[in-house]
């Protein structure tokens, strides 16, 4: 029987005016049918507003079906008397880690469910230790939730839902705001509860790699389950997922460009070592001679043609957080770099590495411990020194920046950076209209309020906030968090395309080697307040091992070039992008 | 800069403080309030002092952290003590172009910062070593009587343990809102009052608005966690006064007692 059975499930959220009548009608579900069996790891893929986290919802009966039903063990969501033993039967984490926390200390969550389910008193210590247990966070029992990292925060949530001894679970994008080391870790202990315990999974993301592994999977797209079916069968049709703007994993895409440049690859490849074996067989079958000559794709020629002015100096700069107490935390490290006139750099690191803290050093934000910063060879803690200039000059663009936004409409917002900078009035205008325009926001929005735009939408309008104070030097601190594929691409193009129009120097800051190496010229590694690797994505990717055991990783591509060399193909093993890859591989085997 | 707020914080460790009853330690610290506020001379003033010492010693926090937590407030106390030093009447010890400074005012000054400074202490001593749903859970009990009188008890305390957990969120929060819009060239400093107040307003409404949005989904989580109000809930540790609850009420009685009998012999 099965455990989650939707039948022409319909949701719709209706607006209403203040006299209560309908405004408007959006439709989220749309006909959805759906079985899942018990035991099962399921996902759902789709974008953001595709209706994947509504369909979470009514599961856990958050929200109630408008037409159309809902069976969750055999007991109808609709029904009122249900609610409590359905939310019970599939418990349910959430996106965001910090705002599911109830409690202050860890144990304390965990017990909040069995606490509300009236559960024994000596029964709650026995569950919540099993549940703590289970994820690895038993150890962190007493500790505030503040003070842990976004990966074990989510651990602890799902530590909190185990401990209502629940048949399914449900995760609704659980890792959208974390690290790779923290995806890693939920990820791993939700497919131990999966495979351990019997739990029925629903996993909820936009993320294609996480799916790879899963029983079942449902792509919803505009409210409908438009494909479904086994990780493979999905992957088997990459042309039409890139239709849809879904991601597909870099090594599948690899496979598949390989496939239409005329090699018999194998169908649907999805992991790395069904590559390699896959090329390895086409070798020993089609017994092509090798060729000796590589792909030329050169963008060395490119960098070295630019303007070498200085535009930032470091000067052995290090920061400490609370110097001269007991928690005295050496976020910088004496860094002397130096970032010049026009460059494209990429600065990465996991979380805690220093790489916020350094880039907020750039425009005066932080004010370091020791040693000098120059911008433009002025040392910018000079008495007489501008503060207020110098962050018109380097613009900041922080993580969620559509937080920040608080005008009435996105023009008026995008204007309060030339305001602050005392331009007139004319010139504000400009500034805003020209900036909106370079970050491509359609202009039927600039009258709109800024809280009316979807989540893209709104990380665009923040982000021309910055731009129109036109600064030389752009910062954007993980610019891409918590997007879909879609809106991380198009962001990223957009910056991109910005920094060619422009010519102005862009720093990147992301823990994604996959989006920074198609972009950028430079890429900065920090590890534990240093720069550990400075140089082009080919020489510091050649790194892949040290950046692994640093909790990075390469592109994927990297780490198959790599493969296929020890596998005795003789290829070139600094290829940072898919189509770089293609073209190596192609060049041998062909 | 906002992060190091510690009051309200709780600090994690092993002592005898942290292992009692918040009950105790709500009627404890009500008590040290009483008797700190009717010390009017040195020596009770003193036995006061000596008492807060003695406890800090068992609270095994930190004193340094504590005493991190009186700096955001030292304007505060700033200010006190000098309107206190200045405009109290009295007889004039010494006066400079405007400013007197009287006997009185010079006592009151004295003693009104070190009374705010000892009650600080004091009563974060109970927040650093009771976390707040323990706490929320004493008051709870302690005040349960008043349910009969139609006061949303659970629903209060359930609030408050609530608000505890986001403050240092919150304050996280406000602290990247304001380097994002100083960034974009704001002034958080500068100007008169008015212009001041108005430049708040590009901190204020993102702060609200981040707010609702995290009330939104933790009311989700709440109820995704079957939660229902007080009726029928459980707990993970119920309240049960041990015998070490006993032997403090014991001792806050005869601090009580001796503080009292002191104060009518002196």
């Amino acid at each position: 029987m099965s455990i989650i059975k939707s039948k022409n499930l319909v949701h719709e959220y209706i607006r209403r005016d203040e006299e209560g009548n309908v405004e408007s009608i959006q439709v989220a579900l749309d006909h959805v049918n759906l079985n899942v069996e018990p035991g099962q790891f399921i996902s759902i893929l789709g974008h953001n507003g595709s209706g994947k986290s509504t369909f979470a919802k009514h599961i856990n009966a958050l929200l109630t079906p408008s037409e159309g039903t809902l069976i969750v063990d055999g007991m109808n969501t609709s029904d009122d008397e249900f609610t409590f033993a359905v939310r019970q039967t599939a418990g349910m984490v959430f996106q965001n880690p910090d705002n599911q926390i109830i409690a202050s200390v860890v144990d304390e969550d965990v017990a909040f469910g069995p606490e509300n389910i009236g559960v024994p008193t000596e029964e709650i210590l026995k569950r919540v230790e099993k549940s703590l247990k289970m994820v690895g966070m038993y150890k962190y029992k007493s500790h505030s939730p503040n003070k842990l990292s976004g990966g074990q925060k989510q651990r602890v949530a799902i530590a909190g839902v185990m401990a209502m001894e629940p048949k399914c679970i449900i995760l609704d994008e659980p890792t959208a705001m974390l690290d790779p080391d923290g995806r890693k870790d939920v990820l791993q202990a939700v497919h131990t509860l999966n495979k351990e315990k019997g739990i029925t999974v629903i996993l909820i993301t936009h993320y294609m790699e996480e799916v790879v592994d899963s029983d079942y999977v449902f792509v919803m797209e505009k409210g409908k389950v438009f494909m479904e079916g086994k990780p493979r069968e999905i992957f088997k049709d990459v042309e039409l997922l890139k239709e849809h703007s879904l991601d597909v994993p870099q090594v599948t895409l690899l496979a598949h460009e390989l496939k239409k440049a005329g090699l018999p690859m194998q169908e649907c490849v999805l992991t790395r070592q069904e590559l390699v074996d896959s090329l390895l067989e086409i070798q020993k079958t089609g017994g092509k001679a090798p060729q000796i000559s590589h792909a030329t794709v050169d963008t060395a020629a490119k960098a070295a043609t630019k303007s070498v002015n200085n535009e930032l100096i470091l000067d052995h700069v290090s920061y400490k957080y609370s110097p001269g107490t007991a928690y005295e935390v050496t976020a910088l490290d004496d860094i002397s770099l130096s970032i010049k006139e026009g460059e494209f750099i990429g600065i990465i690191g996991h979380t805690g590495s220093g790489k916020s803290t350094l880039v907020q050093h750039l425009n005066g934000l932080i004010k370091a411990t020791e040693g000098h910063i120059y911008y433009r060879g002025q040392d910018i803690y000079d008495k007489d020194y501008d503060i207020k200039d110098l962050r018109t000059q380097v613009g900041m663009v922080f993580q969620y920046p559509e937080h920040q936004l608080f005008e009435t409409t996105v023009f008026k917002d995008v204007q309060f950076g030339p305001k602050n900078q005392g331009l007139d009035e004319k010139e504000q205008i400009k500034r805003a209209y020209e900036a909106l325009g370079l970050v491509g926001l359609p202009e039927e929005f600039y009258l709109a309020s800024p809280f009316e735009l979807s989540g893209g939408q709104k990380r665009r309008a923040a982000i021309a906030g910055v731009i129109a104070m036109k600064p030389n030097v752009i910062i954007l601190d993980e610019p891409t968090a918590g997007l879909d594929p879609k809106g991380r691409d198009d962001i990223l193009g957009m910056i991109s395309e910005m920094h060619k129009k422009r010519g102005d120097t862009v720093i990147l800051v992301s823990h994604s080697m996959e989006d920074v190496a198609n972009y950028v010229d430079r890429i900065i590694v920090m590890d534990a307040g240093k720069p550990a690797f400075d140089g082009t994505p080919k020489e510091v990717f050649a790194h892949y091992k040290e950046l692994e055991a640093m909790g990075l990783a390469a592109p994927q591509v990297t780490y198959v070039m790599n493969d296929l060399k020890s596998e005795g193909f003789d290829v070139k093993t600094d290829a940072t992008t898919v189509e770089e890859a293609k073209e190596e591989i192609l060049c041998y085997v062909k | 800069m906002l992060r190091e707020i510690t009051l309200g914080q709780y600090y994690p460790a092993e002592s005898v403080l942290h292992s009692l009853d918040p009950r105790v330690k709500l009627f404890a610290t009500l008590v040290f309030i009483i008797t700190l506020f009717s010390a009017n001379n040195v020596i009770l003033f003193g036995a006061v002092l000596v008492t807060l010492i003695g406890i800090i010693k068992m609270s095994h926090v930190p004193f340094s952290f504590m005493v991190k937590g009186l700096r955001s407030i030292i304007i505060l106390l700033i200010i006190a003590g000098l309107f206190n030093l200045f405009l109290t009447p009295g007889r004039t010890l010494c006066s400079f172009w405007i400013f007197t400074v009287s006997d009185v005012g010079l006592k009151n000054a004295v003693l009104m910062t070190s009374r705010m400074v000892l009650l600080i202490i004091g009563t974060s001593i109970m927040t650093l070593t009771t976390t707040p749903n323990q706490l929320t859970d004493g008051m709870e009990k302690s005040l349960g009587f008043m349910k009969k009188f139609n006061v949303p008890v659970h629903e209060i305390s359930m609030m408050m343990s609530i608000a505890l957990r986001f403050i240092p969120i919150l304050i996280e929060e406000t602290d990247k809102i304001m380097k994002a819009q100083m960034a974009r060239g704001a002034d958080f400093e500068s100007g008169g009052l008015i212009k001041k107040a108005k430049n708040m307003v590009p901190l204020l409404v993102p702060l609200f608005v981040s707010a609702f949005r995290r009330a939104n989904d933790l009311s989700f989580a709440m109820e995704a966690r079957c939660y229902n109000g007080g009726e029928g809930r459980t707990k993970m540790r119920p309240l049960k006064y041990e015998s070490l609850d006993q032997r403090a009420y014991i001792c806050i009685a005869i601090y009580l007692i001796v503080f009292y009998s002191a104060k009518v012999i002196l």
